[in-house]
């Protein structure tokens, strides 16, 4: 369990996230959601110990998170940043190959161990057949599973993605997501992520985490957390909730936003 | 595609690296050989081998040994301390453009030569370890001002920003060394400009002594830290996830490219240029691998320098332009033409 003891979160002066205690499964997958803005982002990286929170803490298994040197986190936990970047002309294994960075001595080039978490990782991930292409030479869904090998080979029980559908197309969405649960279901790593889809977190995550204005407004099953309320008071929409035939999951269908005072007033009651 | 055929492929590759690696290698040999040949008065290859066995006349020996290897030898490890500072730098802010003289630290490290000239009497007096130091305070002032002007405590050290303080810390650094510079007295006058426009000043044998350890050693940690180079050029967030501390590892690799610079400006001057397109080229041969990046732009700017220094050494002989003029002359049009083949 990873969970946070009155976590407060600033940018330089100003606080973005204030009291935060979420507690997030080991074992299955987790969608923060929320608005832009709202600090969900934010609460990714500081879990993932990318910034540091200035006040309160992180436990992983009941462990405090900055109490333990960032080469021990990194073996516990891999991150994925939003839209990251590679050099010109690195391939697919190389980049993969960096993940093993965190279990590599010195100058030490690639071991046994290390070539076989790759192909692994480059086969689970369905990319093997462009191990030797430059990253900008794939397409968007490919490399984005490129990354995602790159986190697998860190061999972390816990993987955080920031977005990791954002810049796709929707074939390549449900790709990367499919990829995903296969990580959660075969090779039992935890992963937690930040969606902007709400139906993807609905229809791919165990459990949601809704965050407006740095505060955790809702946590639970999709179906918990996915009401008309919650998405009023959260996005600011007026939705219908009808559940997805194929998988039992609630589905949300936007249809107007909703006015400003209601808004409110929808927050306080929920609080 | 299968394992083995990726295996072959990977094997095929760093066979490949090592290959370029060696061809730079005999390239640098042959433009040493080719510099050694140049001169005022000419030697023949096979002249100069078989000095180099103990059967050529004394001339010949005082010629080469005295006069010329020793430069060649300052001309090389100068050109492989710019080019591997610039490859670090390039790393480390994730900016193409980043070079130790267009942000400032060579400026900075000839500012404190300048100072220091400026209150000895005798300028041939100077002992020679003494300089580097010196040229070594300066560069790692510079950086450390560039480095707290371009950090943001959320954001880190910001790539677009680094370049943007260290050009404008290398302009106020030059306005500063002119105003220094008008004070001084002609003889110290004529060693500053000579120095300014990036000559091979420190070309004796003691020169060789004090920096072929300096500029080896820096290398080697540079090498060492190779891997840590190719995390970071993944950007800031994901070599923290791999367990990196950002700020500690950023400031030993700056320290390294500071005093590789450092001690090459305090035997050159000011050459511009081999720490930007070196590294340029070395990364189009050979790819972003640091562990063959580094060496593949140290053997480049070493075959860079000792081709500039023999031109400017024989073309006008036996008067001589400075390598760093011969380097500019030739390395702006071809960074031009580099950055219009690039697509960013």
């Amino acid at each position: 369990m990873i969970n946070t003891k009155d976590l407060r979160i600033c940018y330089d002066k100003q606080v973005v996230v204030e009291g935060l205690n979420v507690c997030i499964p080991i074992g299955e997958i987790t969608a923060l959601v929320g608005s832009n803005g709202s600090g969900k982002s934010t609460i990714l990286k500081t879990l993932s110990r990318l910034m540091k929170p200035s006040h309160g803490h992180i436990y992983i298994d009941g462990k405090l998170l900055h109490k333990q040197s960032t080469k021990q986190i990194a073996k516990q936990l891999a991150i994925l940043p939003q839209n990251p970047t590679a050099p010109q002309g690195l391939t697919v294994y190389e980049l993969v190959s960096f993940g093993r960075f965190p279990h590599q001595k010195g100058m030490s080039s690639l071991s046994a161990k290390d070539k076989e978490m790759i192909f692994w990782a480059l086969e689970v991930t369905g990319i093997i057949e462009f191990a030797d292409r430059p990253i900008e030479a794939l397409s968007g869904g490919q490399r984005q599973k490129a990354w995602i090998a790159m986190a697998l080979v860190q061999e972390t029980k816990i993987i955080f993605l920031d977005e990791p559908t954002t810049f796709l197309d929707m074939g390549h969405q449900i790709e990367v997501m499919n990829l995903l649960q296969k990580l959660n279901e075969e090779e039992d790593r935890t992963i937690v992520m930040v969606v902007h889809d709400l139906n993807h977190a609905s229809r791919y995550a165990h459990h949601m985490v809704a965050i407006k204005k740095g505060q955790v407004i809702n946590t639970g099953t999709p179906s918990e957390v996915m009401t008309s309320s919650l998405l009023r008071s959260v996005f600011g929409i007026e939705a219908d909730i009808i559940v997805d035939p194929r998988s039992g999951k609630p589905l949300c269908l936007p249809y107007a936003l909703c006015d400003a005072n209601e808004v409110q007033q929808n927050h306080l009651q929920v609080v | 595609m299968d394992i083995h055929r990726i295996s072959r492929v990977e094997q095929k590759k760093t066979r490949r690296q090592w290959r370029i690696l060696a061809v730079l290698f005999f390239l640098l040999c042959g433009a040493m050989l080719f510099a050694l040949n140049t001169g005022y008065v000419k030697l023949t290859p096979f002249e100069v081998i078989k000095t180099f066995l103990g059967m050529g006349t004394e001339k010949q020996a005082l010629i080469l040994f005295e006069f010329r290897l020793s430069r060649i030898i300052v001309a090389m490890l100068v050109g492989a301390g710019l080019a591997v500072s610039g490859c670090i730098l390039q790393g480390i802010s994730r900016n193409p453009l980043a070079d130790p003289g267009i942000i400032g630290i060579t400026t900075g490290a000839g500012l404190f030569v300048i100072v220091f000239v400026a209150f000895y009497d005798n300028v041939s007096l100077i002992p020679t370890y003494i300089v580097p130091i010196f040229a070594f305070l300066g560069g790692a002032i510079t950086a450390a001002v560039i480095y707290v002007l371009s950090y943001r405590r959320h954001e880190g050290l910001l790539p677009t920003r680094l370049i943007l303080t260290g050009v404008a810390i290398a302009a106020a650094l030059n306005g500063l060394m002119m105003v220094l510079v008008m004070r001084l007295n002609p003889k110290e006058f004529h060693w500053v400009s000579v120095w300014l426009s990036g000559t091979i000043w420190g070309y004796e044998w003691k020169h060789v002594i004090v920096l072929f350890p300096l500029i080896l050693l820096f290398i080697v940690a540079a090498l060492w830290k190779s891997k840590l180079l190719d995390v970071l050029s993944l950007g800031d967030q994901i070599s923290t996830g791999f367990g990196v501390t950002l700020e500690k590892e950023r400031i030993i690799l700056l320290a390294i490219a500071v005093g590789l610079a450092a001690s090459s400006v305090s035997v050159s001057g000011g050459i511009a240029f081999v720490g930007l397109i070196a590294p340029h080229i070395a990364r189009r041969l050979i790819g972003p691998y640091h562990q063959y990046l580094v060496p593949a732009s140290a053997l480049i700017g070493g075959i860079m320098l000792v081709v500039a220094d023999t031109i400017g050494r024989s073309i006008i002989a036996p008067s001589e332009i400075q390598a760093g003029i011969v380097v500019a002359i030739i390395g702006a049009p071809y960074f031009l033409y580099l950055l219009s083949r690039t697509k960013v």
